[in-house]
């Protein structure tokens, strides 16, 4: 199946689009032994600012290190839960308001673990990947996002 | 956002042995970095705590992580 060992690129330039997505959901009916997948869209949000709206975030990462990292949390991950696919998609570059930015699929033979490991991965995602967001505001400044 | 503060994003340092000796001497020449918040990888692994600076590392200072 799809248990590969050595980091895989995660990185997507650009927005990720619904049709990604859709395609990535269609590849997997091959897959019979699935009986339920979770996904996390993360989306870009217009947020209000001190010195203006967002109008997009750019995101830059400290490339090696982030896919080394992503490598690690996908294997704890699949020793942690019984799945039967992992996928983890994060944009570089400029993502629009509305556009999305991050892709994370889990699929299990079962509805828990696939629930339970996507909630973890987005959680860990967030929290460990060398990865940041510059909002960029309607003002043409900028903030550097921050995580919740 | 430090590459913003300190006007490079890139240096080459001759050895400091420690983070703290790193951490000392960054302050020293760019002392808009006591004010920011940034962890230490070296050679792509976050130094937790004061870590020995192998030679010839590659150093980064990350400020919090902000992906997703």
């Amino acid at each position: 199946m799809e248990k590969e060992r050595t980091p895989k690129n995660i990185f997507v330039q650009g927005p990720i689009s619904p049709e990604k997505i859709a395609q990535s959901v269609a590849n997997h009916q091959s897959k019979t032994d699935i009986g339920g997948h979770s996904i996390f869209l993360g989306q870009v949000r217009k947020d209000q600012k001190e010195n203006g709206t967002v109008v997009a975030i750019e995101y830059t990462a400290y490339e090696e290190m982030a896919l080394q990292k992503a490598f690690e949390i996908r294997e704890d991950i699949f020793a942690k839960y019984p799945l039967t696919c992992m996928h983890i998609y994060h944009s570089l570059g400029r993502v629009e308001v509305g556009q999305l930015c991050l892709f994370v699929f889990t699929s299990s033979k079962h509805r828990r673990a696939a629930m339970d490991a996507c909630d973890e991965l987005v959680e860990r995602i967030k929290a460990e990947l060398p990865v940041w967001g510059k909002e960029l505001l309607d003002t043409d400044e900028h903030v550097w996002k921050v995580n919740q | 956002m430090i590459a913003e503060e300190i006007g490079q994003s890139e240096l080459v340092l001759d050895q400091l042995d420690s983070t703290e000796l790193l951490k000392e001497y960054l302050f020293g020449q760019f002392p808009k970095l006591q004010s920011m918040k940034f962890s230490i990888a070296i050679n792509q692994q976050l130094a937790q705590g004061d870590e020995k600076i192998p030679e010839g590392a590659e150093i980064a200072l990350l400020p919090p992580f902000s992906g997703g």
